[in-house]
């Protein structure tokens, strides 16, 4: 069996032996099984298996979507840098983006359908849309681009050495990937949409006024800040997914001035980022907010949730965007590292702040504030969702090629050339 | 989504509620339940898992014995008549706001169960349907034929008995009238109240409750300054009490109880 | 979603939001078609091993693509952006034209253990091209890859009269489980078959008269040295890496001396078809 799985693996790059590869397998098995499971258990039996309430009507679930949607927005900044903007180095990591940004956004839906109370009912969005609303246009957005992601994971599928063998899959693949600026053209429209629309989901609740935010044009100032947030993110969770893949394999995939480059971009929208929040922030505090009738006061009256929460956030970004912006402490692994970690970190908070907080904190003056934790159910179907994730990238590295710069780095530096007089330049 | 065809006369229902008169009896979240066929409690639900169209909150001032006041705040769907919250983020459509009477009603059988509304209301006025609906053996009798009951997994919540408004506009076109009688048509928590702290009306016709206290310097509203123009108008003669519609209120300084 | 739904109304907001949703089907649908109509087209008029040709030479390093004027020295550095079809290729015209080729000196060139007869041109797939009177050509595999392949256990050889496309598998040749194609040099029609015994294996009829992307003369020496250097790369990637600088340098021993999945992977890059 051995032989006949070394036939599928990519030509010029060694993998470690099918044994080893099933032992890798299998937590990650066990792990989907257990999480379908409890979402199993939240189908059948209903959503009474989460601890989320009337009050608490969005929880751990929404959040996860919200922070791996824009995790996973490295797949199409990435595919917009490469074949709009046309900066070549990041040939060598858009395969493994399209793989994450396929299985964060597919894990989404995936999690969304348990989430909804009836899932069945899903194409009623499409069917009597309410174009006025943000969820309505998200559903839109995120659907067609899970379509566009399965278009771009396609190529990647068929280029597999033994499937091209097959001469259709081969010439098909071929024409997909002539055509492929205009999937990352469309998936580039249609993710500056949606990440703006989940801003705008919060954004524009205005019996919410943590989440409330004025809006410029037709949308919320959230959704132009989520849309800054993902794209600065998105390189970096491209950034560390390759750095894990390279630590845990013990493979050179890409050469380190394509993190760095990564690492450069993000930092650079990290600034724009920062500097856009900031002002938002004041304004949203000082204006918006006395406008509604609170006092910003008392968003931080409440433990846990205090000032504290604000300024992490800030700092989260802050200190990625300075280690980004200094070419030196890029240069070095560590910081480059903490830096992508540190940005990740940020943006789930900055999600967790805009659902979980915005719930818990109470609108009438006779409301309490409330708690909220996640049942075992939803845990689990989350965890489904990373055990999913982990499974399909390690079956997509073995068999394909997600980091075409590997079999250039296999070979090493040319040998030292052997002096042949004649080789001179004539 | 508006309905489609022409209103004729158009109303703007609206409560006002006495909070002094209020007395915490409850009759009226009883009332709401059997009108609308809303479901008992299943097991492991929780105050906040429960289905209360309609509920009954106990705040007090704040002060300690021997100054300590409380009221009993009846808080049901506001039915905002500007910037409908719940109305502006369905993404299906679900929310159906009635030109003709100004009352937000809900569309269960096309309502995805999303939970958007419900993050959406600052009144907290929406609840989840966590299990599928289920009485026990023999209260099926208590049903009210008139209403649909909901299934699991959609949101539900005060729609001013509106069943109610369309079998007053049927009697009124039985009798040949063209509009109906202002005393006809009642939901069932106004019809319960023993004190008549719940008083019900049309806010355009200006000799109603609603209108009236529309009017007095003693009502006030919750959360007006989001805009989003409730059609509930509370009343009370203490100051402390009319303070409650004030959001920036110190938090802790009422506590609350659940009726 | 449609004009005849309840609740659609025609507001500047739908227009807006379904228009931009339609459009965006649309152009997804309308890539997707037209991918798939290229590819029956190519399949129909049997292009898939020119478009397999293609794809292969993308995805080779870059190390491996050097146009044959960087390899003579004549460019500092130049990859090939035309999948080794110099007919095809702007400078190597003006090259040609500035610089016309020398006859070669000697009727060989010998170096590393082999010989290189320059009375015939060569492929960069390792195979030779020589041209007969009667306007025919001979087709064979030259010393190196004989040398790296060693003797075949079986091998695959085209019908007569069928045709055969330059980059595509002209033959194949078997050992173990290797079953390795060996790149055509050119199109055309095959005559005749030979085979490992003999000198040569096909006998063409070229399609085209015009074989300027083929090696020759000087050219052949600074090309054989540069698939030394690539065949110690290939080793090294494969896991074995005998020091070439001083070592044996015999192609032969070095294949005999590889582990087979080493050796397996090693004639797939040289071969340049994995």
């Amino acid at each position: 069996m051995d032989n006949m799985d070394r036939r599928f693996i990519p030509a010029g790059v060694s993998r470690c032996s099918t044994r080893n590869f099933l032992l890798w397998l299998a937590p990650w098995a066990a792990l989907l099984a257990f999480g379908l499971y409890a979402a199993a258990l939240c189908l059948i039996k209903g959503l009474n298996q989460t601890h989320m309430n009337n009050r608490f009507a969005f929880g751990l679930w929404i959040f996860l979507d919200l922070t791996v949607i824009a995790l996973g927005a490295g797949a199409f900044f990435t595919g917009f840098l490469l074949y709009i903007l046309k900066l070549k180095e990041l040939r060598a990591v858009i395969n493994s983006a399209v793989v994450i940004g396929l299985m964060c956004y597919g894990g989404a839906m995936a999690v969304l359908a348990v989430d909804v109370g009836q899932p069945l009912r899903s194409w009623f969005t499409f069917w009597y849309p309410n174009v006025h609303s943000m969820l309505a246009e998200v559903t839109f957005c995120i659907s067609c681009y899970l379509t566009v992601l399965l278009i771009e994971y396609v190529p990647i599928v068929l280029k597999n050495r033994k499937l091209r063998e097959i001469p259709s899959f081969l010439v098909f693949e071929h024409e997909l990937h002539k055509l492929v600026y205009v999937f990352a053209g469309v998936g580039t429209f249609l993710s500056f949409f949606h990440q703006g629309s989940l801003g705008g989901l919060y954004g524009v609740l205005r019996g919410r006024p943590f989440a409330f935010r004025e809006e410029l044009g037709i949308w919320p100032s959230t959704f132009f800040l989520f849309i800054l947030s993902a794209a600065a993110v998105g390189p970096c969770f491209v950034l560390l997914t390759t750095w894990l893949v390279q630590t845990i394999t013990g493979k050179r995939l890409v050469k380190p001035q394509v993190l760095q480059s990564l690492g450069r971009i993000s930092g650079l929208l990290l600034a724009a980022y920062v500097f856009l929040k900031t002002v938002d922030t004041f304004v949203w505090l000082n204006r918006t907010t006395p406008r509604s009738g609170f006092l910003p006061a008392q968003y931080y009256a409440w433990k846990p949730f205090g000032i504290w929460i604000l300024f992490a956030e800030m700092a989260l970004f802050l200190a990625p965007m300075v280690i980004l912006l200094l070419p030196k402490l890029r240069a070095r692994t560590g910081w480059l590292v903490s830096a992508a970690v540190m940005a990740c970190c940020g943006v789930a908070v900055n999600r967790f702040v805009l659902t979980i907080q915005t719930l818990a904190l109470p609108t009438l003056s006779f409301d309490r504030f409330l708690h909220y934790v996640p049942s075992w159910q939803e845990t689990g179907s989350f965890l489904a969702v990373v055990a999913a994730g982990v499974l399909v990238y390690s079956i997509s590295f073995r068999y394909f090629v997600l980091f075409p710069e590997e079999r250039e780095l296999r070979t090493g530096p040319p040998a030292a050339p052997q002096t042949e007089p004649a080789l001179a330049g004539r | 989504m508006i309905s489609e065809k022409k209103p004729g006369k158009i109303s703007r229902y609206g409560m006002s509620v006495d909070i002094d008169k209020c007395t915490g009896c409850g009759a009226c979240m009883i009332a709401c339940a059997v009108e609308n066929n809303v479901p008992p409690a299943q097991e492991g639900a929780t105050d906040l898992t429960g289905l209360t169209w309609m509920r009954v909150f106990k705040v007090d001032n704040g002060q300690e014995y021997p100054a300590k006041q409380s009221v009993y705040f009846p808080m049901m769907c506001q039915h905002c008549g500007l910037e409908t919250p719940c109305y502006l983020v369905c993404p299906q459509q679900a929310v159906d706001v009635d030109p003709a009477t100004g009352i937000v009603g809900q569309i269960p059988g096309r309502c995805l169960g999303c939970r958007y509304c419900m993050a959406a209301c600052p009144y907290h006025a929406r609840y989840f349907n966590w299990w599928d609906p289920k009485w026990p053996a023999g209260m099926e009798k208590t049903l009210n034929p008139n209403v649909a009951p909901r299934m699991r997994g959609v949101v539900e919540k005060c729609n001013f008995c509106h069943g109610r408004w369309h079998a007053a506009v049927q009697r009124a076109a039985e009798a040949g009238l063209k509009e109906i009688q202002p005393g006809d048509y009642v939901p069932a928590c106004v019809e319960a109240c023993p004190a008549g702290a719940i008083q019900f009306g049309d806010l355009n016709d200006p000799s109603s409750a609603p209108s009236k206290a529309a009017k007095d310097p003693q009502s006030f509203r919750l959360l007006v300054k989001l805009g989003t123009e409730p059609k509930v108008y509370y009343h009370s003669r203490r100051e402390w009490a009319r303070r409650i519609g004030d959001p920036s209120q110190a938090p802790d300084g009422k506590e609350t109880s659940h009726g | 979603m449609l004009p005849w739904n309840y609740g659609f109304h025609w507001t500047l907001g739908t227009m807006i939001f379904m228009g931009a949703f339609y459009t965006v089907l649309a152009i997804v649908a309308a890539t997707l078609i037209s991918a798939a109509w290229r590819s029956r087209r190519h399949l129909r008029s049997g292009t898939a091993e020119e478009v397999r040709w293609h794809s292969d030479f993308h995805d080779l390093p870059a190390r491996d693509r050097p146009c044959r004027h960087q390899l003579t020295g004549e460019l500092e550095y130049r990859d090939c952006q035309n999948s080794f079809d110099c007919r095809q290729c702007d400078t190597h015209r003006t090259l040609l034209e500035q610089r016309p080729p020398s006859k070669p000196d000697g009727k060989s060139y010998e170096d590393f253990g082999m010989t290189f007869p320059l009375d015939r041109m060569y492929h960069r797939g390792h195979t030779w091209v020589r041209r007969e009177r009667n306007g025919t050509v001979t087709i064979g595999l030259d010393d190196f890859g004989r040398r790296l392949f060693g003797k075949p256990d079986s091998v695959e050889l085209p019908r007569k009269g069928q045709r055969i496309r330059l980059n595509g598998a002209a033959w194949r040749i078997r050992k173990g489980n290797l079953d390795q194609p060996v790149l055509s040099p050119l199109n055309g029609i095959v005559l005749e078959t030979g085979g490992p015994d003999s000198e040569w294996y096909l006998k063409v009829r070229p399609a085209h008269p015009d074989l300027r992307h083929l090696l020759e003369g000087s050219e052949v020496q600074f090309w054989v040295a540069g698939e030394m250097e690539r065949l110690q790369g290939a080793l090294s990637a494969a896991g074995t890496a005998p020091n070439m600088v001083n070592g044996p340098t015999d192609v032969a021993a070095i294949a005999a001396a590889c582990p087979t999945a080493c050796w397996e992977a090693v004639c797939g890059t040289m071969f340049l078809r994995p």
